[in-house]
């Protein structure tokens, strides 16, 4: 039986097939033939990877040729330009520069203007309330519904206790409670795992910040203290706020904005 | 020989993780429904998204199970192996891979474990959707991550499906020594494995091994990568992997050495190798083999290099006394080999020496080994040879103890059968006369029976067969065994031709009583014939035919002839044939039909009343009050109600003529096929239609009918929504074929 790199050892023994080197050549110069065949008959979810993977491909190669094709560019003439006396078309440019400069500034004042919140998020799509809680038919008749269960991600505290079932108007299912939250730092641009210490506020309403339902723009307090950050006095910070960016009730996730 | 447990080639192929992420996805997609709308109940929308999250999670599950569990655990491995692979692979990545994939499996069940909880608290089919993508996502995510791993354990596995098959339990020749001293030449030599064998050193990479016999029972001999001689931590993967063999493997070990030092290091040199890699052939049988006598070292050699020679086979220092428990005992250093052969590998002299040698060797510690086991001994314990007492040298030949008195009867018994029983028989009487206990051979001691009584006793003809010239040679005489009135007429010579005739052919034993009976019957038969022909008598079963039917037999035969001859006549004047069904869509001929009857010869009585039944068969719908002489429409209006067969035949009265009571009314008469002329028509006048429907007839309706061809009225589809067309997904252009 054959064993180690027995290609190797035949190939050094006996040489190559006297028509490898061709049939190489060939399979090569085919394979773009065979290609475009493959690329005409696929279809469906195939046809999407390979055309995928295909613009992949040939946009990487357009970059090396362009990298390794000579360039013909403008470039800026200074020596054209003459010191001193500007032209009127020149001076004309400036005047639309200053402009924009302008307009941006005035940008800047509006949206200040009408960000209550210093937030990453100032605005929130309101939520329905039929939407975050799902009435529970109780009673032999199934007739009495003034039970509600909230369908959107929760956050319940450690020692929480429940109230006798009975008498429990809202239920937070276990199934949407989170502890953990993806929290990036704005300015390290990294994200932490963090644990969750509670809802700060949740721009909904009161009683959503009450039940700790967690909806995008909700401002939560994370366990920063893995991060190492330190307050202005010098004590090493562990509570910071944060606000949601996502839904979690649709991602499965919380993630949220670390606000410095 | 059973497959050895050690066959590394049937790990599956471990795929990339884009590769595995691309099949689960598309298993996925393949394998689950994929046709949701948003108005479906929530709980079946819930169903879809779960079932697809579950699905991926299960094929991840399987797929990283099965790479989990192809590879093997070091734990379980022979310690060969195990440290082969901890040579070749590094255990700790090894391991950590294999940790990291069982991990990844856990995460990805836990990940799906997590959103399908989620999905239960979905409410629409967009949540449902997305909880889906994200679980779906992350799952590849984790895989992804896992990508080193994978590629790590393909790149493996590759490798370990080319170790050679190396049965670390089995009998076993290990050949080690420096690089380049003919180790692998040696291997060529022995086993039928052809490796690669070149002049320099570590051509050999690897183990390589190769099979032989020797005492009618399989050895691999197992080849070696060179080592060198410095410290175990200063040796590289190549010569680590002669270290493990050399440790693991309870082999005979063949210690190469080449005293001519035409590998380029000196005798010196490798007899310090030897010393000190001497603790590893503890309890090994060693043979240190002189390689390369080919080269002529034995004249030239110095005293020094003499002396290092014999040194291979002296230990250094005591060697244990006799008796003694030795190898636990023995320091490793001081073990000295325990032969020293020559041999070249190149000429393949000295060769046989070396293997029978080394064999025998091995053989000998195995056999002993497994003796001094605790199995061997538990089998050993319940033996137990008994010996009577006294043993062998005061009763040699133990025969049976009879009582004389008994002896005496038996004699007298034989002497009396004797003389009543022929000679043939003596073996017979001879069992008797010994007696039911004592056992006389009469097959073993056939010669003797010869010397004896060779005159007295039947001839057998394996008896004739072994003095003419045994099995083969000797032909049996069939012919002495013929039973013919004369004995004599045996070997008689039948001549098999007489008169231009085979003898075969005319044997028959009671041939002239056969001829004589038939003679007889003949003889009966034509006095028989001639008398009772004319009287109708029977003749052997048969009756001879009276005159009336005669005449019958004569008109039937007219009868097909006229039939056969009008038949004719018709094909000859070019008419239509008309088919049966056409001829019964004609109608009843009542008067023919009755004459026919009558003629066939059916009493008056008998043919109206079948024409009768015949007629009300045919007659239609109508249940009304009909009598059957009303022959044609003017009696009908006797009914209360016209039905509408009846507005037909009173319509049509004139075409129709006698055959109206006859028809079913599903055919209408043939006028009202007639083609109308008129402006709408296209017709000009009646001699324009009369043609027109003359060429309709000749152009269809002739070939239709009479090649039974299908007219337009037989025009079906017989399956208007066939099942392939109508079932199953569509995928993307699916629409016409499927």
């Amino acid at each position: 039986m054959p064993q180690g790199d027995y290609i190797d050892l035949a190939r050094k023994r006996h040489g190559y097939r006297l028509d490898h080197h061709e049939r190489v050549r060939k399979a090569e110069a085919r394979s773009v033939r065979r290609a475009s065949e493959y690329a005409k008959k696929v279809t469906g979810i195939k046809a999407k990877i390979h055309h995928k993977r295909r613009y992949a491909e040939k946009a990487a190669m357009k970059k090396t040729l362009a990298l390794a094709a000579e360039k013909s560019v403008r470039r800026a003439d200074a020596s054209a330009a003459p010191d001193g006396a500007v032209p009127a078309y020149l001076l004309d440019r400036e005047a639309t520069a200053r402009s924009k400069v302008l307009s941006n500034t005035i940008k800047q004042k509006r949206k200040e203007k009408g960000g209550k919140w210093d937030v990453p998020l100032p605005r929130v799509k309101p939520v329905a309330d039929d939407e975050v809680f799902k009435v529970i038919k109780t009673g032999k008749r199934k007739a009495k519904q003034w039970k509600r269960m909230v369908t959107k991600a929760t956050f319940v505290g450690e020692g929480y206790t429940r109230k006798p079932p009975k008498y429990e108007r809202f239920i937070r299912p276990t199934g949407m409670r989170f502890t953990k939250a993806h929290v990036t730092h704005p300015e390290l641009k990294t994200t932490f795992c963090c644990d969750l210490l509670g809802v700060k506020k949740n721009p909904q309403s009161t009683m959503y910040t009450q039940l700790g339902v967690i909806t995008k723009g909700t401002i939560v307090e994370v366990n920063v203290s893995d991060l190492g950050l330190v307050t202005n006095t010098g004590k090493v910070a562990w509570g910071k706020l944060a606000q949601v960016t996502n839904n979690p009730e649709n991602d499965g996730c919380i993630n949220a904005v670390l606000i410095v | 020989m059973a497959q050895s447990h050690y066959n590394f080639k049937r790990i599956q192929i471990v795929s990339g993780s884009t590769a595995l992420i691309d099949v689960v996805l598309s298993k996925t997609q393949r394998k689950t429904p994929t046709e949701i709308h948003r108005h479906y109940a929530i709980t079946r929308i819930r169903d879809f998204y779960t079932r697809k999250v579950k699905f991926a999670q299960q094929s991840f599950h399987d797929k990283l199970t099965r790479i989990v569990e192809d590879f093997p655990h070091f734990d379980s491995l022979h310690p060969f192996y195990a440290d082969l692979f901890n040579v070749l692979y590094d255990r700790d990545h090894y391991k950590l891979a294999l940790g990291q994939l069982a991990h990844a499996r856990s995460l990805v069940d836990g990940i799906a474990r997590d959103y399908v909880r989620m999905l239960k608290y979905g409410d629409s089919l967009y949540r449902c959707k997305q909880l889906k993508k994200a679980a779906l996502g992350r799952m590849c995510t984790l895989i992804k991550r896992h990508n080193s791993s994978l590629a790590y354990l393909e790149q493996v596995r590759q490798h370990m499906a080319r170790l050679p098959s190396i049965d670390p339990t089995a009998r076993t020749l290990l050949i080690a020594g420096f690089p380049n001293v003919g180790k692998s030449s040696f291997l060529n030599v022995v086993s039928r494995a052809d490796v690669e064998v070149q002049p320099y050193a570590f051509t050999t990479k690897s183990l390589f091994i190769g099979h032989t016999d020797h005492a009618y029972l399989r050895w691999q001999v197992i080849d070696t990568p060179g080592i060198l001689d410095h410290a175990l931590d200063e040796r590289n993967t190549i010569e680590m992997q002669s270290i493990t063999a050399l440790a693991h493997l309870r082999a005979a070990v063949l210690f190469f050495v080449d005293p001519s030092e035409a590998c380029g290091y000196s005798l010196a040199q490798q007899h310090a190798l030897f010393r000190n890699v001497a603790p590893l052939f503890a309890a090994k049988p060693l043979i240190v083999v002189a390689n390369k006598t080919d080269l002529g070292w034995e004249q030239e050699l110095t005293p020094e290099a003499e002396a290092l020679l014999a040194d291979f086979t002296s230990p250094v220092a005591t060697v244990p006394a006799p008796g003694e428990d030795t190898l636990p005992e023995e320091p490793p250093a001081q073990r000295a080999a325990d032969a020293l052969l020559k041999t070249s590998a190149r000429d393949a002299t000295g060769i046989a020496v070396v293997k029978r040698t080394a064999c025998e060797l091995l053989l000998t510690q195995r056999v002993e080994a497994k003796v001094k086991s605790r199995k061997a001994q538990a089998v050993l314990n319940r033996l137990h040879l008994a010996q009577p007492v006294g043993g062998d040298e005061l009763n040699p030949s133990r025969p049976p103890t009879i009582p004389p008195s008994v002896v005496a009867k038996r004699a007298a018994a034989a002497a009396a059968a004797a003389a009543e029983l022929p000679d043939d028989d003596a073996p017979y009487v001879r069992r008797l006369a010994a007696g039911p206990g004592a056992r006389v051979d009469t097959r073993g001691d056939k010669d003797e029976d010869e010397a004896m009584d060779g005159s007295t006793r039947r001839r057998l003809e394996r008896d004739l067969e072994a003095d003419n010239g045994g099995a083969g040679v000797y032909s049996m005489d069939y012919r002495k065994l013929y039973e013919l009135k004369r004995p004599a007429w045996a070997y008689d010579v039948i001549p098999e031709i007489i008169n231009g005739k085979n003898v075969a052919d005319f044997v028959d034993a009671d041939i002239e009583a056969k001829l004589a009976a038939l003679e007889a019957e003949e003889d009966a038969r034509t006095a028989v014939g001639e008398v009772e022909y004319a009287s109708e008598a029977v003749l052997d079963g048969y009756r001879a035919l009276t005159d009336e039917e005669r005449a019958t037999v004569a008109a039937i035969r007219d009868k097909k002839l006229l039939a056969r001859a009008s038949s004719a006549r018709e094909r000859a004047r070019g008419r239509q044939s008309v088919t049966r069904s056409a001829e019964a869509r004609k109608g009843l001929d009542v008067e023919d039909f009755r004459s026919h009857l009558q003629s066939l010869g059916m009493a008056d009585d008998d043919a109206e009343e079948l024409t009768e039944k015949v007629r009300g068969r045919s007659r239609g719908r109508s249940k009304g009050p009909r009598g059957h002489a009303a022959p044609d429409g003017a009696a009908v209006a006797v009914g209360s109600k016209r039905n509408r067969s009846m507005s037909v035949v009173a319509a049509t009265g004139a075409d129709a003529g006698g055959r109206g009571n006859s028809r079913s009314v599903s055919v209408g008469p043939r006028s009202s096929k007639r083609i109308r002329v008129g402006s709408t028509s296209g017709i000009r006048d009646v001699s324009h239609a009369k043609e027109a429907e003359k060429a309709a007839r000749a152009k269809t309706q002739v070939r239709v009918r009479r090649e039974a061809r299908k007219g337009e009225g037989d025009r079906a589809i017989y399956n208007e929504n066939p099942k392939h067309m109508v079932v199953g997904k569509r995928g993307v252009g699916k629409t016409t074929r499927r």
